[in-house]
């Protein structure tokens, strides 16, 4: 499976081959040494029938690697057609990995294990992806030329789908992981007035991310991907209409269920006004409470102070909010 | 939100290519979903006039509607194939079926043939065992189900005696259950169909009343109709021959034949294509008469057969030709329309027909092109064999293949016919015979184009076809041209054997590129014929018969030293024996490259093999020695020259005294002369 690093298998490598310890010139030998040498004990291990022919059959000797032959100018497209693991005899490169030798260099490429265990992408030179880019374009439409921009693009398609396929070398093509769909849309292009939103906050929870307004709904209890999917636009269509619906209860909506602060009826606006209420009745000679009350909050202060106060609490604290927030008080307060 | 008035005809749009037309582009990618706007033409909320006025910019934008392209579809291996069309073949590597490793490569074609066949066998008893033991192999890992891999039921379930246990000993291929059961049913006086009766008359007439080899160990190992053996030497050929099954007298087909209520044309052909088929050539003929004079009509199958039975059962050309016509009339008067494989039958037996063929040959190929079937290659090659004789080869011209050739360029050949196997060697060894490169050009390139490569035939035929092609190059390329196609095709298509590689040898000496002999020495040693001793000597000939510059020698004192490994004992399997003249060129090439060590142990060699060195080389060694300014050498030289008696003893003494000896060494060289100018 294409989904680790070479590094990490190199680094593993190398914590291994330094907890060895004593052993490490050994591990560090058995990958250097040629493979001919495995054989030594099997060609001649022959049994002596008697002197003469069969005493003993020469080694075979190991041929010439083919990179001696390839030409310069050869198609490597043709040498390394797909996915094959790393042959040193058909590889034509100086390659060297691995943990070096002491005072040495990396070991050679000759039956080095570390180049055949990480995958090698021989097979997608940039030749190789332009003739196989060339070869599909027929399977492929043109794209639309209306939709040159991705802004464009999300304006017409608001909903992404977004699955992923799995290809792994063995007797099964399938893949569990394939199932899940993930379905993206951004909140501002759907049709939700202030209490819809609220409510479509609330029911999907932590699937919203604030900073780009996106909802992303993950399916995957089902087996296969276009149930999924078909799931997934349920689930986003019940969510819509079940945020512009209002339940009766919802009318108990208390002040802890509140998704930002607002200043009216709040202990704030509460405390404000007591003080400042006395104070003016004071100076125009005790009229109405509710007028006074109003026209307190008319002021121009007041709204500053509201607003620098809803933004502490919103926002929170910070050195603008703060500086904001002592502006505020000192005009209310006269100071 | 981008709805206005002018979105829903894009919204139809756009919803129409969104159902399904195929199967899902399998790439890590976003798909654009449209349901979306398909739910939203349904339901008409109002918007808020924020909304409306980002709608309104938007519009301003996107004026045009865009249709979004219907999706297109294809097969589910064509993605697969495209990208194997990109792929071309790589002239250094060994076929697929083998490891790319240099160590486990087959280097001679004996290893190719070895190697393949292990191959092929390991994975016949792999099917055996899994055919066997069913039991153990009931998990089904694949997915999607491959069914090649799962064990196949080849014993018999059904035991009762009834018809589908018939049909299933049929499907089974067991000849001999089959027979039994059917007796079993006759005598028990069960129907038995039509259908069943010709599939078990085809059955027998097919394997000979014998039951198909399986598979596990049997005595008639060497005939094996069903695997692909990958190259069969001359000698298994004829063991297969010698071992087909002949057809016997009142063998079960005949008397199945003889007991069925009613006979009809399925069983006549069943009956005669079997009896050519195994040789009984003179009774198909007679089943034929019984078949007119029954009034049942023949098929297509009945005449192939007896078409190509025809020049067995005469032994005239003019009264084979008349058969062939007679049946080729009763054809037409029966209405049976001819297909390919007739006029294929009725070439091949014109090539039977002597100095008939060649006008009948022409007719024939006529009338294919009247009834408007194409001709095979397998035709062309009936035809190529008619119109030249091997015998004949001088005299002919070769205007019939370039006009086969022209007609078949640029074809992407199927195989409709199993001789059409034959046709590129035929084709070939027409070019070669009569010197013509540049068609041989084209056969080859027709060999190249597209899968034509797979109708070269077995492994056999494709050494044959390489190997002439390579003669021809070598007779009429350039020296370039010649090393270009030889790396090309060897080892991955051809492993050249010792006559290709003398014509190589050859046409090397033609363009005086002696140079590279030593890297073709390591070629033939590759090969495996380092064993072949006009080879060698052949090799040696040709590097110590002229001197070259000094790195040439360098190079082939190297050589020389390495083609000495292949004499003498030193290795276990057979070596060559050493002949006067392989040792006398290798010590001279060793001499002219200055190695005097080596050249002098050649000397000895000379001594433990009783052959004697020629005066030539003595002197020269002689020449050498003074060069290096070694005297004691040239004493032992004129001592070992004694010891062999040679005439040119006193020569050499007299040339040696001019060394500046020592007394003793003096002594000896004046003694010897003495001694060679008495003996003169």
């Amino acid at each position: 499976m294409a989904s680790h690093t070479s590094r990490g298998l190199l680094s593993l490598g190398r914590i291994s081959a330094s907890a060895l310890g004593l052993q490490r010139p050994l591990s560090r030998v058995t990958y250097a040494t040629n493979v001919s040498t495995n054989y030594s004990a099997g060609k001649t291990g022959l049994p002596d029938r008697g002197a003469g022919k069969f005493a003993r059959r020469p080694r075979r000797a190991p041929g010439e690697p083919r990179t001696e032959k390839m030409p310069v100018d050869q198609d490597w497209t043709a040498v390394y057609p797909a996915a094959a693991p790393f042959r040193p005899g058909s590889v034509p490169l100086p390659v060297r990995m691995g943990y070096p030798v002491k005072r040495g260099v990396p070991p050679e490429k000759k039956g080095n294990l570390e180049l055949i265990k990480i995958p090698n992408f021989l097979h997608l030179t940039p030749a190789a992806i332009k003739k196989h880019c060339e070869a599909l374009k027929p399977f492929c439409t043109e794209w639309p030329s209306a939709l040159d921009t991705d802004a464009r693009c999300d304006a017409h398609f608001p909903i992404k789908a977004e699955s992923t396929d799995y290809v792994s070398a063995g007797p099964s093509v399938r893949n569990p992981a394939a199932r899940t769909v993930h379905l993206k849309v951004k909140l501002s292009s759907l049709n939700l007035d202030d209490h819809a939103f609220k409510k479509m906050l609330k029911l999907v929870g932590e699937r919203y991310c604030r900073d780009t307004d996106t909802l992303t709904i993950t399916a995957d209890r089902c087996p296969l991907r276009q149930q999924n999917h078909d799931h997934a636009m349920y689930l986003l269509t019940v969510l819509y209409h079940e945020s512009w619906k209002t339940e009766p209860w919802e009318a108990e909506k208390s002040v802890a269920d509140m998704e930002e602060y607002s200043w009216e009826d709040s202990p704030s606006q509460r405390n404000l006004l007591d003080t400042l209420v006395p104070v003016e009745a004071a100076g125009e000679g005790g009229g109405g409470g509710e007028e006074v009350r109003e026209q307190l909050l008319g002021r121009r202060e007041v709204q500053e102070y509201k607003d620098s106060v809803t933004r502490l609490k919103n926002e929170g604290e910070s050195e603008s909010t703060v500086m904001l927030y002592k502006e505020a008080v000192k005009k209310v307060l006269n100071l | 939100m981008v709805y206005s008035s002018q979105k829903p005809p894009v919204c139809n749009n756009m919803a129409a290519p969104a159902r399904h037309v195929g199967r899902y582009i399998q790439k890590n990618t976003y798909f654009l979903r449209n349901n979306f706007e398909q739910l939203w033409s349904h339901r008409s909320f109002g918007w808020t006039p924020s909304l409306r006025q980002q709608a309104a910019e938007t519009n301003t934008e996107s004026t045009d509607s865009f249709v979004i392209p219907r999706k297109k579809t294809w097969s589910k291996e064509a993605v697969l194939e495209t990208l194997a069309s990109t792929v071309g073949r790589d002239p250094t590597a060994h076929p697929y079926l083998f490891q790319d490793d240099p160590y486990l490569s087959p280097r001679t074609s004996n290893e190719f043939r070895m190697y393949s066949l292990s191959q092929e066998s390991g994975r016949s008893a792999a099917k055996y065992f899994v055919n066997s033991n069913p039991k153990f192999f009931t998990k089904d890992f694949a997915e999607p189900h491959i069914p090649c891999l799962m064990p196949e039921t080849v014993s018999v379930l059904l035991e009762e005696m009834s018809e589908e246990a018939l049909k299933e000993r049929i499907s089974l291929r067991k000849v001999t259950a089959a027979v039994d059961m059917y007796d079993q049913l006759m005598q028990a006086g069960t129907a038995v169909s039509m259908e069943t009766a010709h599939e078990l008359l085809d059955l027998i007439c097919l394997y000979c009343d014998k039951d198909p080899v399986q598979g596990g160990p049997q005595a008639e190992d060497t005939e094996e109709p069903g695997e692909e053996l990958r190259k069969r030497k001359t000698r298994f050929r004829r063991a297969s021959d010698v071992l087909r099954a002949t057809w016997r007298e009142n063998n079960n087909a005949e008397r199945i034949f003889n007991l069925l209520p009613e006979r009809d044309t399925h069983c006549y052909s069943a009956l005669i294509r079997g009896m050519v088929k195994h040789g009984a050539y003179a009774k198909a003929f007679s089943m034929y008469t019984d078949m007119l004079n029954n009034r049942v009509t023949a098929d297509v199958h009945v005449f192939n057969a007896l078409l190509s039975a025809a020049p067995e059962v005469r032994d005239k050309y003019k009264e084979r030709w008349d058969l062939i016509t007679e049946l080729l009339n009763h054809m037409k008067e029966q209405k049976v329309q001819p297909n390919l494989l007739t006029f294929n039958s009725v070439l091949k037996a014109l090539r039977r027909c002597g100095f008939l063929a060649k006008t009948q040959a022409l007719c024939t190929l006529n009338e294919m092109k009247a009834v408007e079937i194409a001709p095979s290659l397998a035709s062309y090659d009936h035809v190529l064999a008619v119109f030249f004789r091997a015998a004949t080869a001088g005299e002919s011209n070769t205007d019939v293949l370039r006009e086969v050739m022209s007609e078949l360029a640029g074809s992407s050949l199927t195989c409709q016919d199993p001789d059409d196997v034959l046709f590129f060697s035929s084709a070939m060894r027409l070019c070669m015979d009569n010197k013509d490169l540049e068609l041989g050009y084209k056969v080859q390139s027709l060999v190249e184009h597209g899968e034509n490569w797979r109708l070269l035939g077995d492994s056999y035929q494709q050494t044959v076809f390489y190997g002439r092609f390579f003669n021809l190059l070598c007779m009429m390329e350039h020296i370039d041209v010649v090393l270009e196609w030889y790396r090309r095709l060897v080892p991955s298509l051809y492993y050249p054997n010792h006559h290709g590689l003398r014509d190589l040898l050859q046409a090397l000496d033609t363009d005086g590129r002696l140079d590279l002999l030593p890297t073709i020495w390591k070629d033939i040693r590759s090969l495996g014929h380092d064993n072949k001793s006009d080879l060698v000597e052949e090799v040696l000939t040709l590097m110590a018969r002229d001197t070259h510059s000094p790195e040439v020698q360098e190079a082939f004192a190297v050589c020389a030293l390495d083609v000495k490994s292949v004499f003498g004992g030193d290795r276990g399997r057979q070596s060559l024996e050493w002949s006067n003249a392989s040792l006398s060129h290798i010590t001279s090439l060793l001499l002219r490259a200055n190695k005097t060590q080596e050249a002098w142990e050649m000397l000895q060699l000379f001594k433990s093999e009783n052959r004697v060195p020629n005066e030539g080389l003595l002197e020269d060694f002689l020449s050498a020695c003074r060069s290096h300014g070694s005297p004691t050498r040239a004493v032992e030289l004129v001592q070992l020259s004694a010891a062999f008696c040679l005439s040119a003893t006193g020569r050499l003494a007299k040339q040696a005294l001019e060394f500046d000896l020592t007394e003793e060494q003096r002594a000896v060289l004046s003694e010897l002369e003495a001694t060679g100018e008495v003996s003169d």
